[in-house]
């Protein structure tokens, strides 16, 4: 099938210019690249594998690549653009590359880069950020040495209320007790006997005797409760730390903090879908080929994929239907089970929410959203007040007060996120449209009492926004 | 505490030792008389503490236990529990899995729709189309505008459908039961291999991949057409010695003439007839085609002709005979009405007048018919212009031949039968003959996908993919041949029935191997997706192919006075019959798809029925019902033809010729109870299927086919001499419409003829006297002519009640324009609207309470003989002449005005809403928020256009709807939109402007960073459109095409006077009559 956007075709005429302009920017690809441009490129493709210090992570770390490249410029474009092509020429150093590397790590993925991003992310390779902060932002890191075994749910209130009930019955137990040695000491004395009352009674008799204090402390009680009781019900439907547990044991501070893995190599859809979506297996795979063993879990966790996709970790290949064994790529025959994820965060059926609006067209932060995952073990639903700590962490997030995935956070947010109408085509348009006639200026005007134009001023607030 | 006056049998029986109160010891209490009188019995019992002991055994093993029920007490603890644990449950959150891919496709997004290149061919409607996929799942049909041929039709935009049919076998089949392909090849292969007469029959096969496997196979084709259309070509073999069916040029002719031609609606290539016609209806150019229609039956082409003239079936020849002769002073005219005559005379005259841009169209099957049509166009100069004959591949059948098979079947001169994408035993005119015979028959083999009519009567089915799921090439033009792509992997255990040909015949190649290796024959398998000449012709959807220009064809002319004295022959009888396709049901390929069954037909309303359309002056005579409405059944009548009889309900139809009826064929399918698919049978108030004496289901509607004759080679639609007798027993028909007229309301829909609308065509727009600003009389001196009078008008724009919605010339402001004049009423845009916004289907019975969910009708209004004026002269009081406006005339003219949410920028249903679900946007949509809408129903009472829908009933769970609601059937459900929510029960909906596309394209120029491109966003019913009547954009976009046509001087808005400013602007209808006609 071809797909009707001719994705394919378009693609085909990129790569086919970019080789046409590969001669010629590779004469100086060490040099004048940018390295701020080249860190951003770098950490988009490359850093799910590569590390830019010698340490090997899914593949060889590349400090002093600039020293050691032992071909040609033009060759280390293909080589990133296409491996095995490069393979093919039959270049002596890449030869001892394929021979050194490729059964361990497998074939490196082609990479849909220009030759200048391969200057750009050369500069950043040759001139990688000071050591220290590198170091003191791994110290950041949750490591999984320092996660706890299991969840430890909250059981103390649980216990508590036992411990309540077990009380109240020893307290009538002695009650009873008590008055039992005191009928047993009044017989003796030929006193009258306490009056055999059903506990019932004897309640209602001291209720009444002590009303005021009875009804003040009741209707304290009767406020409480509806205070809670109000509280709960605004709880329904809330699902902040909502964290289900996963079939894989996926940590997410191992992949997002320590080896640096960009949210979006993984939840890629989010610039081009509504859904961020979970990442398809062979995605896992890119990595995984290589990387067979984790730090706490060992191989159990990292097998499921394998199962999943079809892979044969001994010998680094996939295997097919039919149970055959050597292929490079994933094969569709093989059967394998998907991995049957719990989703995290659940909208109703009713909403419909675009990450692409808010990720590419709004310049939003994951952790606007989602929080400082880097942080978490296993995908939760971030609380609010979590992710407004994180405001100096990361500039420009927007502090909320609402629960988070309730109307009133998103609602919350639409009101105070700002528009910049000089931003895009799009919104110079719209300005356009506002300051060109009387009613617009009107309206311009009442947008402007703030100084600022908010996404609720340009419909944002609208129900069609929304729900459909 | 108790009271004394207790009285003592309430006292609990196990209280043995009776309560005393202690406020009134005086008093004794007795649980019973037995204790008060101390009797035995009470003293045997009386230290028991369970009186009469019974073991637990006894107890247990008691029959009487099996009969116990949970009392209402019971009832009430468990409602009570249930109730709590299920609030306790909908506080939490319910675990849901998401399940990516393993290894994801690389052109697959989840959540962004791919679009794809593919052609539709069902034997009778070809068309080059976009399949939108979601995930995988072909959801969505639309034409493909850039580099197609024709447009998407009712019945190709809901083809989709079928493809998710529960009733498609899922693999193959021997002698009813379950097969695989190895024991199926096994068992054909040797039979094919075998002696005797091998033959295969299809409908005409358009595919060069097909006919090469076919001539490979060594078997004898044979192509016949469910619609008959081979006295066309017949008479193009004799007349111009090109065996092709016309292809008619609409876009070229100034004059059109059809007699019985129904090619707005569905006769022949009708998807690309509408599309030529309207290019020709455009009054602003200055020029306008002349439509005059001959016919029968109200067809959607009568209705939106200039000139419509009712004869009846034997008189059509009569037509084309007086029209030759007025045209060529060429042989006898026909005898005809004194009416009829004078409109084949102003016929003639346009005819004349436009010479070779003229164009005449016959509608019957008849050789002498089209030999007289053809003279008639080859004396205008019209061949090579507005008609040619260019190899047209279209119906290649022949009724004859199919007529020969059939009796050499019966007379087992025929070994094997394989039949193809063809249902012969429904759709043939000999079908009973033809099924007795495959019957009979020991080696038959059907490629259907589904277990119908004729494949039930096979030994051997082995079922072809659906068209969604195959490769596949087409040609129905010399110059292209159109590709079908695979747009889902298939679905079930099916093999294009091409592949099954090629392997029976000894070849082992996949189908796809094979149409590329038609096309490329240096193609190899590992070539799959290298060739860039290949997928850049998957992409456009068509291989271009070099042609020689054409020969000029030439009139031969010998013949055409044999055929004019065969026609001037021709007798009518008292009542005549006139088969007839609706367009939302074809030939009945589509009886199983609910969304079409529920599309109402553009001319009748009727949805989920076929019946006699009857003139009103024949309907009286007879005494049937002339009104049918919920309450209002039609009367049931036993027509007769040539010996067979048929109970049919009768629906009065204004425009059809006295003496005659309409039947439509396509209905009646699974007659026998073959297993088509559910929504071909009839479905009951409580949902289950209704049945016959015999258990059989009902099918929809009654089968007509066999009341086709055959007049020599051909299949003609049309009897002579029936008798309609009436029974006196009714049928409830659902019926989408009741009003016929607007009853003068010429604010609705505003009309003018050609020669006044030119006459002002420069007017500012509100000044033309065809479309006046409406204003409302205000007691302030307006004018300035120093008095206050009728003229002081405001117009409404001036009159504010609500606070306005700062929409015009802010932001975006979405509207719409719908031209009367080029709008057909084919209802393309009603089901396009209803797959893309998941319109629930509910079923004839909840549409006859006018319990309907369509976001979008089609209005269609008859023309009234009478008059506010008239009743005046004639003394009638104004209510009375209102009264009489309610009836149509007996030919009327027709219009049809697409109404859906005309979102009022001064919406009356916003402002009585008590919940604001009902809220307008500041781009001038009136949305409705469903999560919000607690159903008072407020809105719809106050919408004057009476368009929004209530959500009666929860669609997709009740019983009642289980049989046909396409959200009901776990494979059906998949052609749900995900972008658009499937509404529940209690909630109020309507059109949205197709907001979800709004929403997406507003989306994609942002991400751009450019303003919204014109003709980016555009709603389904707009995009289905064939004649580009709808049309959808930003009025505050300066260079929109829609904002140009809103300020043209035909835009009005439908009722102005109410002053709810609507974003939807009509059209004013021009219609190209004579002047003194109008």
């Amino acid at each position: 099938m071809v797909a009707y956007t001719g994705f394919r075709a378009f693609r085909n005429i990129l790569t086919a210019c970019l080789l046409l302009t590969a001669t010629q920017a590779a004469a100086d690809i060490w040099e004048e690249g940018d390295i701020e441009a080249g860190q951003a490129l770098f950490n988009a493709n490359c850093a799910s594998c590569h590390k830019v210090t010698n340490e090997v992570l899914a593949a060889p770390g590349l400090a002093g690549i600039a020293d050691r490249w032992g071909a040609t410029d033009e060759l280390l474009i293909q080589w990133i653009q296409n491996p095995q092509g490069a393979a093919e020429s039959g270049d002596k150093y890449i030869k001892s590359l394929v021979d050194r590397y490729v059964p361990t790590y497998g074939w490196m993925t082609a990479q849909a880069v220009s030759p200048d991003d391969i200057k750009n992310i050369m500069a950043y390779v040759q001139n990688p950020p000071d050591a220290a902060p590198v170091a003191d932002a791994g110290s950041d890191c949750v490591t999984v040495d320092d996660l706890p075994i299991a969840d430890t749910s909250d059981t103390r209130s649980t216990w508590f209320l036992m411990l309540l009930v077990l009380f109240l019955i020893i307290a009538m137990a002695a009650a009873g007790v008590n008055r039992s040695l005191t009928n047993a000491a009044r017989e003796k004395d030929g006193d009258d006997l306490l009056e055999d009352a059903p506990y019932g009674v004897r309640i209602r008799n001291w209720t009444w005797d002590n009303r005021v204090a009875v009804s003040l402390i009741g209707m304290f009680f009767l406020a409480y409760g509806a205070v809670l009781g109000y509280q709960g019900l605004m709880r329904v439907g809330v699902v902040e730390g909502y964290k289900p547990n996963q079939p894989v044991k996926f940590i997410h501070s191992v992949h997002v903090c320590e080896n640096e893995v960009d949210c979006k190599y993984c939840h890629h859809s989010a610039y081009e879908s509504k859904h961020a979506g979970i990442p398809s297996t062979n995605v896992c795979m890119n990595c995984h080929k290589a990387v067979k063993k984790g730090r706490r879990y060992g191989e159990t966790e990292i097998a499921k994929i394998y199962d999943a996709i079809g892979f044969d970790p001994t010998s680094g290949t996939y295997v097919d239907g039919s149970g055959k064994n050597g292929y490079t790529s994933p094969q569709d025959t093989y059967d394998g089970e998907p991995i049957r994820w719990n989703k995290v965060h659940n909208l109703p059926d009713h909403v419909f929410f675009s990450h692409q609006q808010h990720v590419v067209v709004g310049g939003l932060q994951c952790q606007n959203c989602h929080g400082d995952v880097e942080t978490y073990t296993v995908g939760r639903v971030a609380e609010v007040e979590d992710i407004n700590q994180l405001v100096d962490k990361y500039p420009g997030l927007i502090e909320l007060s609402k629960p988070t995935l309730t109307m009133g956070w998103c609602i919350e947010c639409h009101n105070k996120a700002e528009i910049d109408l000089a931003s895009s085509g799009y919104y110079e348009e719209i300005h356009h449209r506002l300051k060109d006639n009387l009613r617009g200026n009107e309206e311009l005007r009442k947008y402007m009492e703030d100084d600022k134009i908010t996404v609720k001023e340009l419909g944002g607030w609208e129900c069609a926004k929304c729900h459909y | 505490m108790a009271a004394g006056s207790v009285p003592s049998a309430i006292i609990k029986h196990q209280s043995r030792t009776p309560y005393r109160s202690h406020m009134a010891n005086t008093k004794r209490y007795w649980s019973g008389l037995d204790e008060l009188r101390e009797t035995e019995a009470f003293k045997t019992i009386q230290g028991q503490e369970f009186p009469e002991a019974q073991s637990v055994d006894e107890f247990l093993t008691d029959e009487r236990l099996e009969s116990t029920h949970t009392g209402r007490r019971d009832f009430l603890k468990f409602m009570g529990f249930g109730l709590t644990a299920a609030t306790l449950a909908a506080c939490e959150t319910p675990v849901v899995k998401s399940i990516p891919y393993t290894n994801k496709p690389e052109e697959v997004t989840p959540g962004v729709a791919n679009h794809y290149a593919s052609t539709y061919y069902d034997g009778h409607d070809f068309v080059n189309v976009l399949v939108k996929t979601r995930e995988g799942r072909p959801i969505f049909i639309k034409s493909n505008t850039e580099t197609g041929y024709g447009r998407v039709n009712a019945r190709v935009n809901a083809s989709v459908i079928s493809l998710y049919d529960s009733a498609r076998l899922d693999g193959p089949q021997i002698g009813g039961e379950a097969s695989d392909w190895a024991t199926v090849d096994a068992a054909v292969s040797n039979v094919m291999q075998g002696e005797g007469r091998k033959v295969l029959l299809t409908n005409t096969v358009l595919s060069p991949s097909a006919l090469r496997a076919i001539a490979q196979s060594g078997l004898e084709h044979i192509q016949y057409d469910a619609i008959d259309y081979g006295a066309f070509r017949a008479a193009a073999e004799a007349d111009f010695g090109v065996n092709s069916f016309p292809s008619y040029r609409l876009e070229e002719a100034e004059a059109v003439v059809t007699i019985g031609a129904d090619f707005l609606g569905s006769f022949a290539d009708n998807v690309i007839y509408g599309e030529r016609w309207a290019a020709m209806r455009k009054p602003e150019s200055g020029k306008m085609s002349r439509v005059h229609a001959f016919e029968t039956n109200m067809s959607l082409t009568g209705s939106n002709a200039d000139h419509r003239t009712m004869v009846k079936p034997s008189e059509q020849g009569r037509v084309a005979t007086a029209l030759l002769a007025m045209v060529t002073g060429q042989g006898t005219a026909g005898q005809l009405s004194e009416e009829a005559n004078k409109a084949v005379a102003l016929a003639a005259k346009d005819l004349k007048r436009a010479g070779s841009k003229g164009l005449v169209m016959a509608g019957a099957n008849d050789l002498a018919m089209q030999r007289v049509v053809n003279a008639i166009n080859a004396a205008l100069g019209a061949v090579g212009t507005t008609v040619s004959y260019d190899e047209m591949t279209l119906f290649q059948g022949s009724s004859s031949s199919l007529k020969q098979l059939t009796s050499d079947m019966t007379a087992g001169a025929v070994e094997v039968l394989i039949i193809a994408d063809c249902n012969p035993a429904y759709d043939a005119p000999n079908a009973a003959a033809f099924a007795k015979a495959l019957s009979a028959m020991k080696h038959t083999v059907s490629t259907s996908t589904v277990a119908d009519e004729t494949a039930s009567l096979c030994k051997v089915i082995a079922p072809t993919h659906h068209w969604l799921e195959s490769w596949g090439d087409l040609q129905i033009e010399a110059d292209r041949i159109d590709l079908v792509q695979p747009t889902i992997s298939p679905l079930h255990n099916t093999r294009p029935w091409g592949e099954s040909l090629v392997r029976w015949s000894g070849v082992n190649q996949d189908w796809y191997t094979y149409v590329r290796s038609t096309h490329a024959s240096d193609y190899t398998s590992d070539a799959m997706y290298t060739n860039a000449a290949w997928n850049k012709a998957v992409h456009n959807g068509f291989i271009g192919v070099d042609v020689m220009p054409g020969q000029a064809v030439t009139f031969a002319g010998t013949g055409t006075s044999q055929a004019i004295s065969e026609l001037n022959g021709r007798k009518g009888g008292a009542v005549e019959l006139a088969l007839y396709q609706k367009t939302t049901m074809g030939a009945g390929q589509h009886a199983a798809n609910p969304m079409l069954q529920e599309t109402p037909d553009p001319l009748t309303k009727v949805t989920w029925d076929n019946y006699v359309t009857m003139a009103h002056s024949d309907v009286d005579a007879m005494g049937l019902n002339g009104f049918i409405g919920q309450e209002k059944p039609a009367s049931l009548v036993k027509v007769t033809v040539a010996g067979t009889s048929m109970e049919l309900p009768v629906f009065p139809m204004p425009g059809q010729a006295p003496g005659t009826i309409g039947i439509a064929l396509g209905y009646g399918r699974g007659g026998n109870g073959e297993n088509i698919g559910k929504a071909a049978f009839q479905t009951g108030e409580n949902g289950s299927f209704e049945t016959d004496s015999d258990g059989k289901p009902t099918p929809v509607g009654k089968n007509v086919f066999p009341w086709t004759a055959q007049s020599g080679d051909f299949t003609d639609y049309s009897q002579y001499d029936v008798t309609v007798e009436a029974t006196g027993e009714t049928y409830p028909l659902a019926c989408t419409q009741i009003q016929n007229t607007f009853m003068g309301r010429e604010s609705i829909v505003k009309e003018t003829d050609f020669s006044s609308y030119f006459a002002e065509r420069d007017a500012k727009k509100g000044k033309a006297s065809w479309n006046e600003l409406i204003t409302l009389a205000v007691h302030e001196d307006v004018t300035g002519d120093g008095a206050i009078d009728a003229q002081d008008g405001k117009p409404t724009s001036a009159f504010d009640l609500w606070h306005e919605h700062p929409v015009e010339e802010v932001g975006h402001r979405w509207g719409m324009t719908i031209d009367l004049t080029s709008c057909t009423g084919c209802s393309a845009c009603v089901t396009a609207c209803h797959i893309e916004n998941n319109v629930p289907v509910v079923g004839k019975d909840e549409v006859r309470r006018h319990r309907d969910m369509h976001w979008m009708r089609i209005d269609r209004f008859f023309a009234s003989d009478y008059s506010l004026e008239r009743g005046e002269e004639e003394g009638t009081s104004v209510i009375g002449s209102y009264r009489k406006m309610e009836d149509p005339s007996a030919n009327p003219q027709t219009v049809h005005m697409p109404m859906m949410c005309q979102h009022c920028n001064h919406a009356p249903c916003e402002t009585v809403c008590p919940v604001a679900a009902t809220t307008h946007s500041n781009e001038g949509l009136n949305q409705m928020t469903y999560n919000r809408c607690i159903g008072t129903r407020y809105c719809a009472n106050n919408c004057p256009y009476k368009v929004r829908r209530f959500n009666w009933f929860n669609y997709p769970g009740y019983k009642k709807f289980a049989n046909f609601n396409p959200a009901q059937d776990s494979l059906m459900r998949m052609v749900l939109n995900p972008d658009v929510t499937v509404r529940s029960r209690g909630v109020m909906e309507k059109c949205s402007m197709c907001v979800q596309r709004i929403q997406s394209g507003k989306l994609d120029a942002k991400k751009a960073g450019t303003p919204v491109p014109d003709g980016s966003v555009v709603t389904a019913c707009a995009e289905a459109c064939p004649t580009h009547a709808i049309s959808f954009g930003d009025l505050n976009d300066k260079s929109a095409g829609v904002r140009a046509i809103s300020e043209n001087n035909r835009a009005y808005h439908a009722l102005e006077e109410i002053g709810v400013k609507p974003n939807i602007f009509y059209m004013t209808k021009v219609r190209n009559v004579e002047p003194n006609q109008a």
